[in-house]
This record gives C-alpha cells, structure tokens and sequence, in this order.
C-alpha cells in the first residue's frame, strides 16, 4: 500500500514547475508495458500496465445471434469492470456510469478503426460470430481510457479464431487467428489547474476540470470524448490533436512488438 | 467432444496430464502485486491464474452489515468472463459465486481476530482471470496470501486443495476436465497449525473411508502448498536482520 | 537470532505477553508478520495495522463537520473526532490536520486534541508498522529527511505522513525506500548516502523516471 493525497495548491504549484510524480513534463507518459497472451483460455488477452494503472483485456469469440438490422454481420461487443479491489473508491455492482463511458471509449476507437471486420464473421442465416471483449482494471492510478485501448487492441490482434463445424464450436488446436486490420490507440489529456497534462494519473484525475480522449490510427481520429464539467478552447483542442498524432506513433510502436508484429 | 466418463481419465495410472494421483499442479505465488490493496497476491496454479486483495479494516457499510461485536468478513469472489475455454461468461456473481463468497468468507472469518474491530469490515476481493478447476481451494489459498501481507492480525495462515475421485481413485487437485467427468470432487481448506478443516464441500459419490483418505491427502499437500505460501510471503522481505 | 515469523508461527511454547501476538493451550503464537528476536524475547511487526494510544500524533484529513464536531479521516478503523472547541485554527473539511490522541472510547471512537492545520502539500500513506523507522530512534531519520529534502516533515502514528516544500518528490522516495529497505540494517547510513548525493547536486532533479 504505497498511495498518496495530494491538495490542489501542491498540484498547482508543482505543474507551474513543470513537476510530476514519477516522469518529467506535462505532456509525457508514464511507463507502459504491454504483455499478451497472458490469459491463454481467452481467445486472445492483454495485460497493460501505465504507472500503476494496471488492466488486463480479455477477448472471447462465441456463436451468437446476429443484430436484427444486420443479420450477415458478427456482432462485437466491449465491456469495462473497475473491479471494486483496484480502489477504494470502487464498489461492487452494475457498471457504474464511469465504467459504462469507458468501455463505450474504447468500443467506439475499436468500431471506427475498422479493426474487425464483422461481415467476415457470418456463419450461417441466424449465426454469426460474437467477438466479446472484457477490460478488467486491477489496480486504478487514472487514465483508464489509455489503458483500456491499448490493453483491447493488443489482445484483438493476438486473438485465435474459433471453428464452426457440425455444430460445435473448436476452440483448439489448429487455428488461425482472428483477422485484424489497423491499430487504434488513444491520448488521454486533462485539464488541470489550467495546465494541460497528458496521461493523468489518479491524483491529477481527482483535480481535473476536462478530460480529453483522443484516439486515432497512423491518418485519422476515430473516436473522441470530452469528459468532466470543465471546457476547452478549439486550439487547446487543435494542439492535444498535434500531440495526439504525435505520441500515438509510439504507442502504436508497442503495440506491435506485442502482438508480435 | 467425445462424451468422456471418468474411467477414460486415468491411464496405466497417470492421469491425462501425466500426474501421478497423489500429486499437484505447479504453484506459484507472487505476494504484493495491487497497490493500491493493504495486502494482495496473484497465484498461478496449474492454468488458473487468479489475483486476491484485501481491504480494511474499515467502517461497516451498509450500517446493518456490520456487527457491533466484532469485524464482518466480505469475500467476494468472481469469475472474470473471458476466464473459461468454453463460451464467454457473465462479469459478476451467478448463484455458484454467490455461494462460494459465503463459504470463503467463512474460512477466513475462523482466523481473523474478528473481535479487535467491532463494527468494521475487512473485504476481500478474489477474482479468476483465468479458471481450470479447483479455483475456488487455489482462490483461498491465495487469498491467505494476500490477508498475511495486510497485516491485519489473524490467527494462522490456511491453504485449500481439492481431492476428487476418478473411479475408484481418489485424485489430489483435478483440473477442469477432471473436474468435469470425475465420480467426486470435494475442496478443503484446513488451517496447518492444527489441522483443522474451515471448509468442506462434496459432490458426488463417496464412502466415509475415501472421506477421511481424501482429507489426508489434502493435509499432507498442504505441506507443499503452505511453504510455497510462506516462500511468497519470504520473498518480500529477503535478507532478514532487522 | 533474529528469525522471520510468519502469523500463526510459535514464538515460545510458554506464555508471554507481548504484542501482536495470541496464547493459546499454553503457548505464544504471532498474529502478524514480524521479526522475533528470541534473546531479547522482542518481536517487531513487519506488517500491522495501529493501534491507538493516548498522546501519539496523527494526521488525518477532516471529512465532515457538525454539531460542533470534526469527524477526521485517519486512514484506519477507526474514526478520529475533534471537538470544535478545541481547534483554535479554522478548518474546513479537506484540511489535513496533525492532532494528539487523547482516548480511544468505547465505540472505536480517536478523540483527539490540540489539532494543527498543514497547509498544501500532499499525504502519503504507508503501512503504520513501518512508521517507527520513518521516526527512527530519537526521531534521527525523520531529522534526516527533512534536512536532506528542505521539506517539512510531519509523521502520523496511523502511517499518515505529510510532505510539504522542499524536494517532496526525493522525500517521497526516500520514505518508500525506508518502508521497503525497513529490516534490513544499516538503514539510516543508506537513507543519509541517498539523501546526502542528492541535495550535493547543483538544481536537484528529482525526475529519474523513465518516459514512454
């Protein structure tokens, strides 16, 4: 147990000096490490670790039944459980608000890069493939949102691809895997003390007036999300876009090596 | 899959995964790994791979859930729903989770010193990332762990296993499929210093010798499972001179 | 010899009353991890929760405030109060407060007095065993500390400590540092050497932290 409560005027008085805990400037990242395949039951897994901000990804591929206004296409379906021993602050229960909005980040990030083609996973008129991905936070240090994307991505693009013969669903042996195309991360920024910082961690999330996610591929945005009461102006906007396009060449960098790739 | 029956799980007497009937899955355990947790640790036995935190002690919450006697326990153990070969699961706690808590709970509310925080509560978290059967004994296990490492006082540090029957085997520690097709399966948890059981659970068919066979054999693995246990908590700490 | 004990461990087979520790059938067994030395019949918890006494300082951060009452926050089971009368400074809820016990009441109740305000800063929490080797004997480490970092230092006995100005990010370092490296001796020499390298540097930085 190595925490800390931290009051704004610290913060503010810190950020003005261009201090942070644990790494150097307003606009860097903690560490990051990526590991897949950690959970070989799951299709595909990844365990994602930010400073202390620990998650892991899990993704299973089921028989299921196709939405109603699309009944060719696989469905893909993304779910975020702040399980209640990663704060204090988490209790356990249904979604909470905050974990609805963060798996519907990463859900929309995953969607709009094209990640998964879900007209590939038609298996017969009233059976499609279900790709079903679980982001599980074991230890909360902010920035769940940068976490969650890295930790969805890596384990999509290390996933297997089950079998549909006769019935039964093959989940062993001599399988392909799961075809993937581009890669989706994030930038999370936050507004704090009017210091724009990149990858808050718990502490700066407490202070944070806005909360900015950025998730983009090499070219485009795919998915944003303004979060928190406080507001920002289009170039503060236009400027975290630039560090956006910027940073993400890195974490894209990781996610490669971690998918083997 | 071909319908299996139990006899098909033992061969020449291995079992599928070449054990010997006696013997366990590989365990290992590593202590401290939630921060953010007054105590934790993570266990890998066999293929299941499960994480355990504790919390508190701390104010009873609801105010009726507490007891103005004595601390409450709150175990909550779950299945993380990509954790199964099989199809994806529900996140949360089914009616078999939901059973398993109360019964954990329980285990450790035997060695906690309950009385030295009247009207608190201690949570303990036990979540399986990955499960191959006998998850609940190895979620125990390393939920012990996980509560030595807190500091919260208790009483000794308990270990779990699982003895099955496959035929007229009695079988130490079954994985899944095991677990699936044996005639019985019963988890323990037992508290070393005096050999006493605080959990007990049986499903199946079994006769009142193959009952106490099965309890000696999970006594005597306890002896491997408590000092990988003190080994994990040992690490922590390397050389000792205060 | 000092031997590492483990909860549930005999450390006698009379018995003895010290703390942290049960007697049953006639013999002492420990309830935490901690270290025996069984000449000196002495055993230091490595790991514990705290127990109040009367006069120990705390830290806490105040929760809520009424009825002429200051409920305060002390990271542990139990919950401290300060009654209004007593505090001379304002405080207002969030304010971190270092006060003295003065009970434990019988409903696990801390009531405290001769609150003092801390402003800014920040608090850390560590495990309240360790917080006698942040103290270290005659309060020589937590001296230490504060010389080396130019920060002030405030220790809770409830494993609440207060950082304020100075290099609190070398001070927060060197706390941790303490509470890992707590058992193993020698440790005020390496704490100064950590301390002592640092503050020599022209501008310390104290940023030696990797970046993505």
């Amino acid at each position: 147990m190595h925490v800390s409560t931290i009051t704004e005027e610290y913060i503010r008085d810190r950020l003005l000096r261009g201090l942070r805990e644990g790494r150097k400037g307003l606009l860097s990242y903690r560490g990051i490490s990526i590991i897949t395949g950690t959970m070989p039951n799951a299709e595909g897994s990844a365990e994602v670790s930010i400073g202390d901000t620990k998650v892991v990804a899990g993704v299973k591929i089921d028989v299921a039944e196709p939405m109603r206004d699309t009944p060719e296409e696989g469905t893909l379906t993304t779910a975020a459980e702040l399980l209640p021993m990663a704060s204090e602050s988490y209790d356990p229960g249904p979604p909470s608000p905050e974990a609805v909005e963060i798996s519907r980040v990463i859900d929309r990030g995953i969607r709009a890069a094209g990640i998964v083609d879900t007209e590939k996973l038609f298996i017969e008129p009233e059976k499609v493939w279900g790709v079903y991905i679980d982001v599980y936070v074991l230890n909360y240090d902010g920035n769940l949102f940068d976490a969650g994307t890295l930790a969805a991505t890596s384990a999509l693009l290390t996933s297997r691809m089950p079998k549909y013969e006769n019935g039964a669903v093959i989940r062993e042996g001599d399988l392909g895997r799961l075809e993937t195309k581009n890669i989706v991360t994030s930038c999370t920024f936050a507004k704090v003390s009017n210091n724009i910082i990149l990858d808050p961690d718990g502490n700066e999330e407490l202070f944070a007036g806005a909360r900015l996610t950025v998730a983009n591929d090499e070219n485009y945005l795919r998915a944003m999300q303004k979060g928190i009461s406080g507001s920002f102006t289009a170039k503060e906007i236009g400027s975290m876009v630039d560090i956006t396009f910027e940073r993400s060449k890195d974490l894209r960098k990781l996610v490669k090596n971690a998918a083997g790739e | 899959m071909s319908k299996k029956e139990s006899k098909d799980l033992m061969i020449d007497g291995k079992r599928l995964d070449g054990r010997n009937p006696d013997e366990l899955r590989s365990i290992s355990i590593k202590a401290n790994v939630i921060k953010n947790a007054m105590g934790s640790a993570y266990i890998e036995w066999g293929m299941n791979k499960i994480v355990s935190a504790v919390y508190g002690p701390s104010e009873a919450l609801p105010k009726h859930t507490g007891d103005s006697e004595k601390a409450t326990i709150k175990c909550r153990y779950t299945m993380a729903p990509f954790s199964s070969l099989e199809e994806h699961g529900r996140p949360g706690m089914n009616r078999r989770a939901v059973e398993i808590s109360k019964v954990t709970s329980e285990v450790f509310s035997n060695i906690v010193l309950l009385e030295k925080f009247p009207g608190n509560e201690i949570d303990i978290y036990i979540e399986v990332l990955q499960g191959d059967g006998g998850t609940r004994a190895a979620g125990i296990t390393c939920a012990a762990v996980a509560l030595a490492m807190s500091g919260i006082p208790i009483r000794d540090i308990p270990f779990a296993v699982s003895v099955g029957k496959i035929g007229r085997t009695l079988v130490l520690d079954m994985n899944k499929i095991e677990d699936n097709y044996s005639d019985a399966d019963v988890p323990m948890a037992i508290n070393p210093r005096n050999g006493e059981l605080t959990l007990l659970q049986m499903d199946g068919i079994l006769t009142g010798e193959e009952l106490s066979r099965a309890i000696e054999m999970a006594r005597h693995a306890g002896e491997t499972i408590s000092r990988i246990q003190r080994n994990a908590i040992g690490e922590q700490y390397g050389q000792i001179d205060a | 010899m000092k031997k590492l004990i483990m909860p549930g461990d005999i450390l006698l087979s009379r018995p003895i009353r010290i703390e942290h520790t049960i007697v049953e059938n006639g013999k002492t067994y420990a309830t935490v991890l901690g270290v025996f030395d069984d000449e000196k019949t002495s055993f230091i918890p490595l790991e514990g929760l705290w127990y109040p006494r009367p006069n120990e300082t705390v830290i806490g951060i105040i929760e809520e405030s009424k009825l002429n009452v200051y409920t305060v926050n002390l990271n542990a089971p139990y919950k401290g109060i300060i009654i209004s009368k007593y505090a001379r400074d304002p405080i207002v809820n969030g304010d971190v407060v270092e006060a003295y016990v003065k009970e434990l009441d019988k409903t696990g109740t801390v009531v405290l007095t001769r609150p003092r305000v801390l402003h800014g800063g920040k608090v850390l929490y560590i495990k309240p065993a360790k917080i006698p080797r942040i103290i270290g004997s005659n309060n020589t480490m937590a001296m230490q500390l504060s010389a080396g970092t130019k920060s002030s230092v405030a220790v809770g006995m409830n494993g609440m400590i207060w950082l304020h100005g100075g290099d609190t990010d070398l001070a927060t370092e060197a706390i941790f540092k303490i509470t890992r490296e707590a058992h193993i001796s020698g440790l005020t020499d390496r704490i100064g050497k950590m301390l002592g390298a640092s503050s020599a540097e022209a501008q310390p930085s104290p940023e030696a932290h990797r970046e993505a």
